[in-house]
């Protein structure tokens, strides 16, 4: 990645649009504190990703794709609440928590059942459960409905609704263009390791001269800019 | 944290029906098996009748000779050879003629042994017919010698006296020494899957990168999950050598008695349990490296298989050695260490300065095999896959 600057203010939700290989997900992982930058630094609630990185550990819900990071030998329930106990939770925060999440997300019924046993819908609601169980100001998102049946999709966007309200601030990337169209007060595109906008929607829109999300990603991304008939 | 962690890893791995399979279900049937095997080979041929052929001209002036060797029995044959090919005898005995007239004629009788040398029962009855044979033959010349008035002892100029210096069956005691053997690999085995899988597996499963984000710190992580490892190799090595210690003094006579544990049997058990704690800790940490160094775990398997069976190389060197042959070098290096000191132990011999030594050495094995692991665990490219 190269010239890669931008800021995401508290309480926003960005969207991270670009093709596949473009390097969304290494700068997700870089701002999760996963990756080192080569040169440059990133700053997550004014912490340093790598001098600072324990503190931001503390403030940031990270879930990437369909990786769900689940033991598929614990119940549900035992996942929630051993990553509550490595955020640092007690048991009566972790118990509400878990009731709150799992009343969200309609966890209820296979709460005590083993991950393993799991359909690829339910492994994804408990993974995200997972990625907020303690409550971080700052949540990173990578590609989280990747496939994801319509159902799920829609809690998804239902808990962005939702921690768009609490203040929440919110990465998320994807390669469904209506989702962040739908979801995200703004976005950034990357191509090719380079970012080539960062800015509200409205900006976008009103940049571009059209409110077709789709066909801007496609001229802007996939097509360099060139004639893209809609 | 760490502790919790810890518990968290322990629950994780008992989990998994392998590391309850191999930790706890095969060093007792592994051992139960051994046991009883080499209880089996050790009292061979003691209540067992061996089938001897012989031609129709042994009479009872032959049989005479093996009177004292209750355990044979003579089968009248056209052809021993045949017999024994076939199956009807163990061993086939000819004679060129009978010893009946044996003092009347100075011919030497030729006898012909036929048997199978590398079949055990075999080489019990050839070696029992050659001693009923040579008693025999110095009885003749003793008796010829008599005749000429000639003492036996001019012809016995010396006798040779053998004395073991280890108590016991000396043959038992080197099938006992393959208890240590067996006790090595069974913790590599009992524990591998749990270290494949708690950092290989993590990985693998992407579960790594999920801990990695939490604000916990890499070292606690570490520690725990090495903790976890070393239970379970620890647990492992206790469970077989329970085993061993249990059915041998409940279940066995012969392997009993070659296992001499000196007059203090309770501190030798005491001494072979901290031994079998630090071995199971330096081979938890050399799982763990390998876990560390592979991507997935079958990598981590295909790592850690060889370095098992390099075992046992010290194992074997140890083994061909007496007690005494046994060097100060012996109980520096460790893992080699290990071997000696439970040789020393099987025969009773409790040597303190043995025992700090080997303990401390391979103490010092795993704290420098966990630094290794810290260094590369503290690196992203050998924490997570990607």
């Amino acid at each position: 990645m190269k010239h890669v600057s931008f800021e995401v203010k508290q309480g926003e939700v960005l969207g991270l649009l670009g093709e596949n290989g473009a390097g969304k997900t290494t700068l997700l992982r870089t701002i999760a504190t996963l990756l080192e930058p080569t040169a440059g630094q990133v700053q997550v609630g004014g912490f340093n990703t790598v001098k600072e990185s324990a503190e931001i550990q503390k403030k940031i819900g990270v879930l990437f794709g369909s990786e769900t990071g689940l033991y598929d030998r614990f119940t549900a329930r035992e996942n929630l609440e051993y990553f509550a106990m490595l955020y640092g939770l007690g048991k009566h925060e972790t118990k509400v928590r878990i009731d709150e999440l799992s009343k969200m997300f309609g966890m209820r019924d296979y709460l005590s059942r083993k991950v393993g046993d799991f359909s690829k819908g339910m492994r994804q609601k408990v993974a995200i459960a997972r990625t907020v169980i303690h409550n971080p100001q700052i949540i990173i998102f990578d590609e989280p409905t990747t496939g994801l049946d319509i159902t799920s999709s829609n809690v998804f966007r239902q808990l962005i609704h939702q921690l768009k309200r609490e203040g929440k601030t919110i990465i998320f990337s994807s390669h469904i263009v209506e989702e962040v169209s739908m979801l995200c007060d703004a976005v950034a595109m990357i191509h090719q390791g380079e970012l080539v906008y960062h800015g509200t929607l409205e900006q976008l829109y009103e940049q571009e001269g059209s409110r077709d999300l789709n066909y801007i990603f496609m001229s802007k991304l996939v097509r360099g800019g060139d004639d893209y008939a809609v | 944290m760490l502790f919790n962690i810890y518990v968290k890893e322990l629950k994780d791995c008992f989990r998994d029906r392998r590391t309850l399979l191999l930790s706890v279900v095969l060093p007792i049937v592994l051992m139960t098996g051994f046991v009883f095997l080499f209880e089996q080979l050790g009292s061979h041929g003691k209540d067992e009748v061996y089938t001897v052929a012989v031609t129709q001209s042994f009479d009872e002036a032959d049989r005479a000779i093996f009177a004292n060797y209750k355990n044979l029995e003579f089968i009248e044959v056209n052809d021993p050879k045949s017999a024994v090919l076939d199956g009807l005898a163990i061993i086939g005995l000819e004679f060129s003629r009978s010893f009946k007239d044996v003092e009347k004629s100075n011919d030497a009788i030729k006898i012909t042994i036929i048997g199978d040398a590398l079949s055990q029962n075999s080489a019990i009855v050839m070696s029992n017919i050659e001693n009923a044979l040579s008693d025999y033959e110095r009885t003749i010349i003793s008796e010829r010698l008599q005749q000429h008035k000639v003492d036996i002892s001019t012809i016995e100029p010396f006798s040779i006296v053998y004395e073991e210096t280890i108590d016991g069956d000396f043959s038992l005691a080197m099938l006992a020494y393959l208890i240590p053997l067996i006790l090595a690999v069974s913790v590599g085995i009992g524990a591998g899957p749990a270290a494949a899988d708690l950092f290989a597996g993590e990985k693998e499963r992407k579960t790594m990168e999920a801990l990695l984000m939490t604000p916990i710190k890499r070292s606690t992580l570490l520690l725990a999950k090495w903790l976890a490892v070393a239970t379970i190799a620890t647990l492992t090595g206790l469970v077989t050598l329970i085993v061993i210690v249990m059915e041998i003094f409940l279940f066995t006579t012969d392997l009993k008695a070659a296992i001499s544990l000196g007059k203090e049997p309770y501190i030798v058990v005491v001494i072979a349990i901290l031994v079998v704690i630090v071995y199971a800790l330096v081979c938890a940490s050399i799982l763990m490296l390998t876990s560390i160094l592979a991507k997935t775990i079958k990598e981590a398997q295909t790592y850690s298989a060889p370095i098992l069976m390099l075992i046992l190389v010290p194992a074997f060197y140890v083994m061909g050695l007496g007690v005494n042959e046994l060097t100060f070098f012996d109980f520096v290096i460790p893992i080699v260490n290990l071997f000696a000191i439970f040789k020393e132990l099987l025969l009773g011999i409790t040597q303190y300065n043995h025992i700090a030594m080997t303990l401390i050495s391979n103490l010092a094995l795993t704290l420098i095999i966990f630094i290794i692991c810290r260094i590369l665990f503290m690196k992203d490219r050998w924490v997570m896959n990607s």
